[in-house]
């Protein structure tokens, strides 16, 4: 600066000499005068005046012609300069800062354990303009660089999902050498960057997919979305979003909030200082009420199971679903759904065929997570709230029995249906009812409903525990089930003659037993047993334990338990029910208990057999434990199966037994082909 | 060629009493000479300051360009310019010559498009002949004006007058530069209109160049056709009003110049911090967008010295013209002072938006040897004016 000042000194000082010298010489030279009209003389040497005043006119003329000019110039630099000035020094300024966005790193996803279920990683990631596209050599150079087939990289620079403008991802994870190269040789590939990202990195492989959910570029739905929103956080193009589960649930604490550098460059883009740094605030670590040990064995016990039904009883076993709550809380303890994915097939992006993988129907749709949108009828798991439901409208009580053969002709001989034991189980009470799971004991409660004061007095018992309406689990894309009832009949079957839309005692036969149109989710069943575990409190099912605090210890927010349902029930209804799901689980058959033996803990718990025209039946066994002093509520369904005890109850049992570490030592899954041990167990 | 030239043959000449030891002072003209100075000083600092982010700047060479000048305008203070009116003919053949030479093979250099640039044999120094050629054509224009002693009485005179500016015009739209032939149409008009044609003659003249020039424009705009100019020219001389038609060439030139003189604000950026000119935005900073850089520097005040400077140097040289008698030398002053004015409206105008964009240079400022020396040795031709004048009783 110290030669600006000299520069600026001297030019003015050199001026002052200027102006100085012009206003002492020039005063006493005197003969110019800005007054033209006075002393300036005239055209002389004899030629004609006229001539001179000619030339004097069209000399004033050229003087109002510069005058002109000034007075134009200067009346556009005042509004330029003076009025204008604020937006063209506005404009100055957007041309040379740069604002470097940082991105933040996403929250982890921690087990109730403290185990890391979805972290971060640093990745270095090759990325580049999309007219690299056009540079044959350079995209040839690039393609042997990352190992990839020249027609891939070409495809990956021209795949415009990020956005038509961004940086094309060309190849994640590459290695320090080619990244030196890159460096090391600027001209050969103009327009390519490395970027230090930092990428979803799940430690457990596809454990809990269907919780956790995937990540995914922000669309443009959800850009355009968050632009109304204010103080929310503020999406760009190419921000990754949680888009599935917990992530998409959880995201505006999982997102951390990206950080800022503003930096001068010059016309190339050449940074040239550094002004201002707004560090990148990382998202907050989510901690689930999931237990990765228990997580695990259940999708082990999944796959196992199905496998061994497929190879065992020839059944297709196509998928199945298992949720373990913790019934005092809420608390979802584990939750898994089959077949399952890896959400590391959506870090960077997921490619085509990977998509249409997942979202084959030929694949089961593993994007699906059955515990909580796959809708099936309930089978002989309804029994319970049925059989509550009569103890309540007095069509039963602990000494009433009833005589099943095998075939039940309560609606008139035309309308005859079979018990499922079709020698039948004799005369039978109502706890026996349940534990042998005696189809006729409930058409005979669906026929006392029919004819009572209060016909849908079963649909309402249903609907205190919970079902046909969400529980409210935190987790998108929950869904309703179905309750039916006379209404939603005759709206339904809208196309039908009016007889066949009256709601019949056939109807109410078949809710009874739960089978028809009634449909229900996994998650709605299990807590509807967590009714009954727990004195006729439901809690809200919920898969967040608390957000820790983003710097030290502690949690910020601790998911506070809350009851989405009240039915409590009498201590001697229960009483004969609880008894009838022991009965389940120790008396109605031999092989069902010899798997149970080997807990120490109490189980009670409901098969059931939940059947659709035309398809396989679903596998049901909805179990609680300790059977005196319930905590945990277990539910699974197997689709595609035989029957419940021979499918959902293994997978239970299986997960009891990691709850409380005594594996089923009877049932030993033999089944070439069922390793899960790698954690990636897709189909 | 008679009455005037020989006329001032007889005029006794200020240089003679120099010889006599008189004061150097009466000998020259403070009120163009002072403001002429003092632009080449503020020149000379605007374009130091270029030179710390532009390499293309050179400061030295600016330096040199100066000292050039100033020899030959010396030189030409020196000698009584009212010689030259007797040479109208040789005058018209160098104008010819110089505007003719880049295209000489051996001597062309072309630069940026332009083949308006000769270097010189063996000492590699290009010079833009255009740049003296407009003082030819001033020398030359005035020397004919002259005859008619302020009034061109015959429509064939006036005729033939026009006839005569239309060949350095014309030469020059050869090379192909069309900013330079403005300023020797322009200048050459004004001259012709100051020598006393009948007004009609002028006004049927500026009717038939503006229609003229609009159906060459119309002409340039339909597709299919051979166009006389071509695309780029068409560009820069309507971007001014509509920056869309080429937003990434010119147009963004000429938002980037705005941009920078609308920063400036009223007292500048300071010296030296231009951030439009040192970060590249601002194409050509120090030599045809150097206003943009002087006004983002120095404001709206150093705006007003550069155009107050501008003001006092081409009035005094207009007031002087009248109170000068001899018709070359006032025909002379008046040249001088319509290229100079002409030059600062297209130049400061083509930053602010006002005027189309083309290549002229900011007398004194610009960055550029051929043009500082030219336009010094114009100093030194009003000096020299001032000093061979006939005193008046």
């Amino acid at each position: 600066m110290d030669l600006f000042l000299a520069i600026v000194i001297g030019a003015l000082v050199l001026a002052a000499v200027l102006i100085g010298a012009y206003l002492y010489f020039g005063r006493s030279e005197s003969s110019f005068s800005f007054d033209i009209g006075g002393g300036a003389p005239k055209a002389s040497g004899g030629s004609d005046t006229s001539a001179g005043k000619t030339f004097s006119g069209r000399l004033k003329g050229l003087l109002v012609y510069v005058s002109a000019i000034f007075a134009t110039l200067l009346a556009r630099l005042w509004s330029m300069q003076l009025v204008s000035s604020d937006e063209y020094a506005r404009l100055s300024e957007l041309n040379r800062t740069r604002t470097i966005r940082t991105a933040a790193p996403r929250g982890r996803i921690l087990d109730r354990n403290g185990n890391e279920i979805v972290t971060n990683r640093p990745s270095l990631t090759v990325v580049a303009g999309p007219d690299v596209v056009q540079d044959v050599v350079e995209v040839q150079l690039l393609s042997n660089l990352c190992g990839m087939p020249y027609m891939a990289t070409r495809r990956k620079i021209r795949d415009e999902s990020e956005g038509a403008q961004s940086k094309r991802t060309v190849s994640v994870d590459v290695s320090r050498r080619v990244v030196a190269f890159i460096a090391a040789h600027p001209e050969v590939f103009p327009d390519v960057d490395i970027e230090e990202r930092s990428e979803r990195f799940y430690p457990y492989g596809s454990l809990a997919a269907h919780v956790v959910g995937y990540t995914g570029t922000v669309t443009a739905e959800q850009l355009e979305s968050n632009s109304d929103e204010s103080g929310a956080i503020t999406y760009h193009s190419g921000d990754i979003v949680g888009q599935a589960g917990v992530e998409y649930q959880y995201e505006s604490v999982l997102q951390g909030i990206s950080g800022e550098q503003t930096v001068y460059v010059d016309s190339g883009g050449t940074v040239l200082d550094y002004v201002a740094n707004v560090d990148a605030q990382s998202g907050s670590d989510l901690v689930l009420t999931i237990d990765a040990k228990i997580q695990e064995a259940a999708e082990r016990s999944l796959v196992n199971v199905t496998n061994y039904i497929r190879s065992e009883q020839g059944f297709p076993a196509s998928s199945g679903c298992a949720v373990a709550i913790d019934c005092a809380s809420g608390e979802v303890i584990c939750m898994a759904s089959f077949p399952t994915y890896a959400p590391s097939m959506f870090v960077g992006g997921i490619s085509n065929s990977d998509w249409d993988t997942l979202t084959d129907e030929k694949n089961n749709y593993p994007l699906f997570n059955r515990a909580i949108s796959g809708q099936y009828p309930a089978g002989s798991t309804i029994k319970t709230l049925s059989s509550l439901a009569a103890l309540e409208y007095g069509l039963a009580d602990g000494e009433k029995t009833w005589n099943c053969t095998g075939w039940w002709t309560g609606f008139g001989e035309e309308y005859g249906m079979y018990c499922y034991l079709k020698t039948g189980h004799g005369t039978i009470d109502l706890q026996h009812g349940i534990t042998m799971s005696c189809d006729v004991v409930f058409y005979e409660i669906g026929k006392g409903f029919y004819y009572s004061s209060d016909p849908e007095g079963l649909q309402k018992t249903y609907r205190k525990f919970g079902l046909g309406s969400y529980t409210g689990i935190d987790l998108p894309s929950e869904e309703l089930g179905r309750v039916p009832d006379a209404e939603w009949k005759w709206n339904y079957f809208s196309d039908a003659p009016d007889d066949s839309r009256r709601w019949q005692g056939g109807d109410c036969c078949n809710i009874a037993i739960g089978q028809g149109d009634m449909l229900v989710t996994t998650l709605q069943m299990v807590c509807a047993y967590c009714g009954i575990a727990n004195n006729g409190h439901i809690m809200k099912p919920h898969v967040l334990k608390s957000v820790r605090a983003a710097t030290g210890e502690g949690s910020v927010i601790d998911y506070k338990p809350e009851m989405i349902h009240e039915c409590p029930e009498p201590e001697e209804n229960l009483d004969i029910v609880t008894k009838g799901l022991e009965g389940v689980v120790y008396e109605e058959s031999w092989s069902q208990t010899v798997h149970w033996n080997s807990l120490d803990v109490k189980v009670m718990g409901k098969t059931g057999t939940g059947q659709m025209a035309g398809e396989y039946p679903i596998g049901w066994f909805v179990g609680i434990a300790p059977a005196d002093k319930p905590r945990y509520v277990v539910g699974a369904s197997i689709d595609e199966v035989l029957e419940g005890a021979q499918s959902g109850m293994y997978v239970v049992r299986d997960i009891m037994g990691a709850i409380y570490d005594q594996p089923d030592t009877l049932f030993t899954y033999n089944v070439p082909g069922a390793d899960a041990s790698d954690g990636s167990y897709l189909w | 060629m008679d009455g005037s030239v020989r006329h001032s043959a007889r005029i006794p000449v200020v240089g003679d009493r120099l010889r006599r030891g008189q004061s150097i002072l009466s000998a020259v003209f403070l009120p163009q000479l002072v403001p002429a100075l003092l632009l080449i000083l503020y020149g000379a600092v605007v374009i130091w300051s270029a030179s710390l982010t532009n390499p293309d700047a050179v400061f030295s060479r600016h330096i040199l360009g100066i000292a050039l000048g100033l020899v030959a305008a010396a030189l030409i203070w020196r000698f009584d310019c009212r010689a030259l009116a007797n040479m109208s003919t040789a005058l018209l053949v160098i104008d010819a010559l110089l505007l003719i030479s880049p295209r000489i093979p051996g001597l062309s250099w072309s630069t940026r498009g332009l083949t308006g640039w000769v270097r010189i044999p063996f000492i590699h120094m290009t010079v833009q002949p255009s740049e003296p050629a407009k003082l030819v054509t001033i020398v030359l224009m005035a020397a004919l004006c002259a005859q008619y002693n302020g009034r061109i009485e015959n429509l064939k005179d006036y005729v033939r007058l026009c006839a005569v500016l239309c060949i350095p015009f014309g030469l020059i739209l050869l090379q192909p530069d069309l900013g330079t032939g403005l300023i020797i149409l322009v200048t050459g008009a004004i001259i012709i209109i100051c020598a006393g044609p009948k007004p009609p003659w002028v006004m049927v003249t500026i009717g038939i160049i503006v229609v003229g020039a609009a159906l060459v424009i119309i002409e340039s705009s339909i597709e299919g056709i051979p166009h006389i100019l071509k695309t780029y020219q068409l560009n820069r001389l309507i971007v001014f009003i509509d920056p869309s038609v080429d937003p990434s060439g010119n147009g963004y030139n000429l938002q980037q110049a705005k941009i920078a003189v609308g920063s400036g604000g009223l007292f500048g950026k300071g010296l030296g911090n231009a951030t439009q000119a040192a970060g590249g935005f601002l194409p050509e900073s120090h030599t045809d967008f150097v206003f943009a850089l002087l006004a983002e520097e120095f404001g709206f005040l150093g705006s007003i010295i550069l155009l107050g400077l501008f003001a006092w140097m081409i009035i005094s040289t207009i007031l002087l013209a009248l109170r000068i008698e001899a018709p070359f030398s006032k025909l002379v002053l008046v040249g001088c002072a319509a290229m100079w004015s002409f030059q600062v409206l297209e130049n400061v105008g083509m930053c602010i938006g006002i005027m189309p964009i083309t290549g002229i240079p900011l007398p004194f400022i610009s960055f550029g040897s051929s043009s500082m020396v030219s336009q010094i040795m114009a100093v030194g031709m009003v000096q020299s004016i001032w000093r061979h004048r006939q005193k008046s009783g």
